[in-house]
């Protein structure tokens, strides 16, 4: 008992000391945060109303709304510091500026009323020198004037940080109790929320085709799992596969040609990979426990899954011929829903501890783990990471009821994305 | 006796009634039918015309004397019960083994298709409880089949933790959300 305490009281010691040695090194070296690989370091930026040309209050509406939304996915992305105004800036030291003009709306004889575009062009500056580094012009109708906002600051991020914005991804989940759950679909920021199942049905575990164009899920036919698509252009769903007994955990491959399944047909739920016909591949485990869960490494070349097989649910990674199983955690009796990160070097998972559920993040080698929610957030499952590898969506119950929240990996930082009464649950970010 | 359990039958016994007035009228309507048989023989064709009024009420009326009806009834009505599961495991103890057998003689006698659906309570994530529903729904499955009953009798599905019987977060609800539940296809 007494060995064990030291050993326990080392490892918090540890775990007290190495970020502050950390942070203490990067004044010097500008190595900041070791353990996520990406430095604190944020880009402060001007964003200047835009000048309305022309147009009246249609344009004047349209320039609200463009510098609102751009702003917030400046914030969102974790990258930015925004100011409005170069008279109080605090202690803001600007290095680049956002300004443009909103011109509008060009009515021939057939747009009419409120359908007419408006002519928005943006610029990126730097600060205070005005050269200009990128201009963009769009003619958006006032029904996509989010998705052209989405549309620049995604541009704005990639010129400044080299990463793929995620400011045009959505969220796919299932919202309901009762039996009853229907898939939604939600803007990362938390709007345009919207509605995709009406079928009185369980429907669950939703994942996005690599080019979103389909959305596989899990629903329920007459008491019978099978799996379907949703067609996310015309709205229509198609059985993919039904066999007898589970059909879930589906997982596209980065290549978009396949699919990572667990089926239960022959008695216990194994892992196959499938074509997105439903057509079986090949089953990749046997054995008598549970082995579920899969999920793909970027490259489509190895999967992460869960096993039970040495009497608690644990992580495994085969190669996709089911080959090189290696065993991934040993701390923790659960662990499970385990979700490769895009970049390739990062895991997340969920873990349970005493009654509560928690998100973990480690290494894909299995090391440095860390617990992302404490006990305030009751029960947290389901992770599923953005494409930017920066954040992480997962359902939890600290508010009494299941709401997704998203997390950010390198501020360790959380806000909440839905809302209400309903439990939202096993969210699936969009590339 | 519950309420639910009446009320279905006296439904039943009322679109019994019903079948047999229908089912008179049809008669009265194709004596052609019943002239042809060949049981009734030939040179007969002068009585033809009273047999169907006679011959009808003798044929449905003892259906009305059968059993529960079982294929509108949800299993629990009958007398078939639920099997409940300890924390994490989908083994049978020897208490759900006897109350199985119970249920294997019922199943046998009803001779209807019946769904055991899976349950998990609401600890854990939702995929290794939909797996652990399975566990449970099949390990039933398995049991009953080994006392006989037909294995295209019975389907199986799990709701993991779905469709939980108690709300609530504490060892009562949980233990009664760990279940395989018997019903209706």
């Amino acid at each position: 008992m007494r060995s064990f305490g030291i050993l326990l009281a080392v490892f918090f010691l540890s775990c007290a000391i190495l970020p502050d040695m950390a942070l203490a090194q990067g004044r010097h070296t500008e190595v900041v945060i070791e353990h996520t690989g990406t430095a604190f370091i944020k880009t402060d930026i001007l964003i200047r109303d835009l000048d309305v040309l022309s147009g009246g209050v249609e344009s004047a509406d349209a320039a609200n709304l463009m510098n609102r939304i751009v702003a917030n996915d400046l914030r969102l992305s974790g990258l930015f510091l925004v100011g409005f105004s170069e008279e109080n800036p605090d202690s803001l030291e600007y290095e680049f500026t956002i300004e443009g003009t909103v011109e509008g709306p060009l009515r021939d004889a057939a747009q009419t009323g409120e359908n007419a575009p408006v002519t928005i062009s943006l610029n990126l500056l730097s600060y205070p020198q005005r050269q200009l580094l990128m201009n963009k012009r769009y003619r958006p109708l006032p029904s996509q004037m989010r998705a052209t906002a989405h549309h620049f600051a995604n541009e704005v991020i990639h010129w400044l940080s080299g990463e793929p914005g995620i400011c045009l991804s959505r969220v796919v989940f299932s919202r309901g109790s009762g039996g009853r759950r229907d898939l939604y679909v939600v803007d990362y920021d938390g709007e345009g929320l919207l509605r995709l199942t009406a079928n009185r049905e369980l429907n669950l575990c939703p994942d996005w085709s690599p080019d979103g164009s389909e959305i596989a899920f899990t629903s329920y036919r007459e008491g019978q799992q099978g799996l379907f698509s949703l067609n996310t252009t015309n709205g229509k769903v198609r059985r993919i596969i039904a066999m007898e007994g589970l059909n879930y955990g589906a997982d596209w491959h980065p290549g978009g040609k396949e699919l990572l399944l667990a089926l239960s047909h022959t008695g216990n739920p194994e892992i196959y990979r499938i074509t997105p016909e439903g057509k079986i591949i090949k089953r990749l485990t046997v054995s008598k426990a549970i082995e579920i869960s899969p999920s793909w490494s970027p490259g489509g070349r190895d999967l992460v899954f869960t096993s039970d097989r040495t009497g608690t649910p644990q992580l495994y990674i085969i190669d996709s011929d089911g080959a090189g199983r290696r065993r991934l955690t040993f701390e923790g009796r659960y662990n499970d829903s385990a979700i490769w990160s895009p970049s390739g070097d990062q895991i997340v998972y969920a873990t349970r501890s005493g009654n509560y559920t928690q998100i973990v993040v480690m290494k894909s080698t299995g090391e440095d783990r860390r617990v992302l929610t404490d006990r305030r957030w009751k029960n947290s499952e389901d992770p599923s990471w953005a494409a930017d590898g920066r954040h992480i969506v997962f359902a939890s119950d600290r508010s009494g009821v299941f709401k997704l929240y998203v997390y950010d990996v390198v501020e360790d930082t959380f806000r909440q994305l839905t809302f209400g009464n309903d439990p939202d649950i096993t969210p699936a970010w969009s590339r | 006796m519950n309420r639910g359990w009446i009320s279905r039958n006296l439904l039943l016994i009322a679109g019994l009634v019903l079948m047999v007035a229908m089912v008179s009228l049809a008669g009265c309507g194709s004596k052609s039918d019943v002239e042809t048989d060949p049981a009734a023989g030939s040179g007969v064709g002068d009585e033809t015309e009273t047999l169907p009024t006679e011959t009808v009420p003798e044929v449905v009326e003892p259906e009305v004397e059968t059993g529960p009806d079982y294929l509108n009834l949800d299993p629990a009505d009958y007398g078939v019960e639920d099997v409940y599961f300890a924390f994490d495991q989908y083994d049978l103890d020897d208490e759900s083994m006897g109350l199985l057998s119970h249920n294997a003689r019922i199943i046998k006698e009803a001779g209807v298709t019946i769904l055991i659906s899976g349950h998990g309570d609401e600890r854990g994530t939702i995929e290794y409880n939909l797996a652990l529903g399975e566990k449970r729904a099949r390990a039933v499955r398995d049991y009953l089949v080994s006392l006989g009953v037909t294995v295209g009798q019975l389907k199986i599905t799990s709701y993991g933790e779905s469709k939980p019987f108690a709300m609530g977060s504490n060892e009562d609800a949980w233990a009664k959300n760990r279940r395989a539940h018997f019903e209706r296809p």
